[in-house]
């Protein structure tokens, strides 16, 4: 990433892409890939459509940069982009997600953990993974949304498309789920 | 504050949402109850164990170098395959060929009348309208796509296993033609030949970027617009649609005009165009099952112009249309029409904050998670086509 873009805004970088920046559209994606990535994992469920889904957000991030208007916020628009996405690579779900052809098969994507969770060794954690992806998907991304990323209720309602306070009673039923899954609590 | 109200307000507290006096009021129901601090704390447990599989720092190195590389295919026109929706096979199939069925319809109906007039030879069947259209036109489909060989032999064999029954014969079919059908058909003074083309027309390939095949009524001979014909626009400016003519549906989705409003304007030709239960086939944005709208009102004229592909012209009918005055149902279709107008035109942000509105004010919008499920393959194919603008 250059060095010289570390410090613009989203909004400055967005614009620079738009005019073909490919350095700064670049710096985007480093930016946000993670928090992209996270998201369509709490959609998709699993770790290869997460892929594919993250995959698919920045091209489509990239398509739509013309029509970006940079008075507005980068971050809600990336991420109801990313949160489409989600949803339409969802396996269990009824629709599919345009490919380009030929030899872009999305990688297998590692499936043991990061390598702050194998360092901590932390049970519990392996514990809530597991039932984090078990848990339906529109009590997961509220989850991530929060507990995750620190979005506030607004934040999420806007980009899961629900009311804040549908973020709020699927927040407590996803909590619960998880707390069963720790072993019940206090 | 008793424990239950305090348990209630305890997700909101944690997540910092409440509001300052009730804040105060939990903190101090906390103090002196252990049980419900305990359950703050168990909050607390979950949110910090909370997490995503992270697929580690080689993911992440190569993440941006395959992004680039799609985003770049893409520019260099790709072919692209399209993971067709569970169950939605032939509903995608139905899309190229009503249409197709509905030319050689058509077809038959124009031969026939020349065969009326006085004088005229008696036209030999044409050889399209007596063959099934739907092995051709889905298999070159399938072929254009290029997607793996075991989709292709799917493909093949699925339009195999259930051939489009081919049209009837053109004598029986123009039984049931009106004479003011035919006056209507006859006033369109057709061009020489063009019952060939349409009929070659008929048989050639659909186009899988360009999945709107060109219908007789549509299109003149060398893709000219033709005044009068199709959905009421003419060359230098809508019109007020034409009561008569036929909702072909258009290949890319937007399917025009319900089996029931086909019915009510008493076409002749409409069964033709609507083999094996396409008059269900409606867009998930509510194209043709919308609130009917009067002859010549935005609302039509929006659905005519996106059925010319004429996008910018149709979202501003369209917004004018969601200016007037609609009913709950046909202003949630409306707006999904709206987002789906502005994805064709590559206005992605735009559709973006429609479908959000739509999602604010009708939560749970069935025409919005129809849309939701197609919105990949219809923000794949404006490359393909030309935006008016």
């Amino acid at each position: 990433m250059r060095s010289d873009l570390d410090g613009e805004k989203d909004e400055r970088l967005a614009a620079l892409a738009a005019r073909g920046d490919r350095g700064a559209f670049d710096a985007l994606v480093t930016r946000h890939r993670q928090a992209v990535y996270r998201l369509c994992w709490s959609a998709a469920g699993n770790a290869a459509d997460a892929d594919d889904a993250a995959q698919e957000t920045f091209v489509r991030v990239y398509r739509s940069l013309p029509s970006y208007d940079p008075a507005r916020p980068f971050g809600p628009w990336l991420r109801k982009i990313a949160w489409n996405c989600g949803l339409s690579v969802r396996r269990d779900g009824n629709a599919g997600v345009p490919r380009v052809a030929g030899g872009d098969a999305p990688e297998a994507v590692d499936p043991a953990p990061g390598p702050e969770e194998a360092a901590a060794g932390n049970e519990e954690r392996r514990r809530v993974s597991d039932a984090m992806a078990a848990l339906p998907a529109e009590l997961r991304v509220v989850m991530v949304l929060r507990a995750v990323e620190g979005l506030s209720y607004a934040e999420i309602a806007l980009t899961a498309g629900i009311p804040a306070g549908t973020v709020m009673s699927r927040l407590s039923r996803a909590r619960t789920r998880l707390l069963a899954a720790l072993g019940g609590g206090s | 504050m008793e424990c239950r109200e305090t348990q209630t307000l305890l997700t909101a507290f944690h997540d910092g949402e409440l509001p300052a006096d009730g804040r105060a009021r939990v903190e101090e129901h906390l103090r002196g109850c252990p049980e419900c601090a305990a359950l703050l704390a168990d909050l607390e447990r979950v949110d910090r164990a909370a997490g995503v599989p992270d697929p580690g720092p080689a993911y992440w190195d190569r993440f941006n170098a395959r992004v680039m590389d799609r985003v770049e295919r893409e520019a260099n026109g790709p072919e692209v395959r399209v993971l067709r929706p569970k169950g939605g096979w032939m509903r995608e199939q139905l899309r190229y060929l009503v249409p197709a069925a509905a030319v050689a319809a058509l077809v038959v109906v124009i031969v026939y009348y020349g065969g009326m007039r006085p004088g005229a030879p008696t036209p030999a069947a044409p050889p399209a309208a007596n063959r099934p259209a739907a092995p051709d036109s889905a298999g070159e489909r399938m072929t254009k796509a290029e997607p793996e060989p075991g989709a292709t032999k799917k493909a093949e064999g699925a339009a195999a296993a259930r051939p489009v029954p081919p049209p009837p014969p053109a004598k029986e079919l123009a039984e049931t033609v009106t004479r003011e059908e035919r006056d209507r058909l006859a006033d369109r003074s057709l061009p020489e030949g063009d019952g060939v083309a349409s009929r070659d027309r008929a048989a050639a390939p659909a186009d899988v970027n360009v999945p709107s095949p060109p219908t007789a009524l549509q299109r003149a001979p060398g893709g000219q617009e033709r005044p009068g014909a199709g959905a009421g626009m003419d060359a230098t400016g809508p019109v007020a649609p034409a009561a008569g003519s036929p909702a072909v549906p258009a290949a890319d989705g937007m399917t025009q005009g319900s089996q029931a409003e086909r019915k009510k304007m008493g076409r002749a030709a409409a069964p033709m165009a609507e083999p094996q239960g396409a008059g269900k086939e409606t867009s998930a944005s509510g194209m043709g099952v919308a609130k009917e709208p009067s002859p010549g009102s935005p609302c039509e004229l929006a659905r005519a112009l996106a059925e010319r592909e004429r996008f910018r012209g149709a979202e501003d009918a369209q917004r004018a249309c969601l200016a007037g005055d609609l009913d709950a149902p046909s202003r949630e279709k409306g707006l999904v029409f709206l987002a789906e107008l502005l994805d064709r035109q590559v206005r992605f942000a735009e559709a973006d904050a429609v479908i959000a509105d739509v999602d604010r004010r009708f939560p749970q919008s069935r025409p919005l998670e129809l849309y939701r499920q197609q919105r990949p393959m219809v923000q794949r194919q404006p490359k393909a086509v030309p935006v008016t603008r």
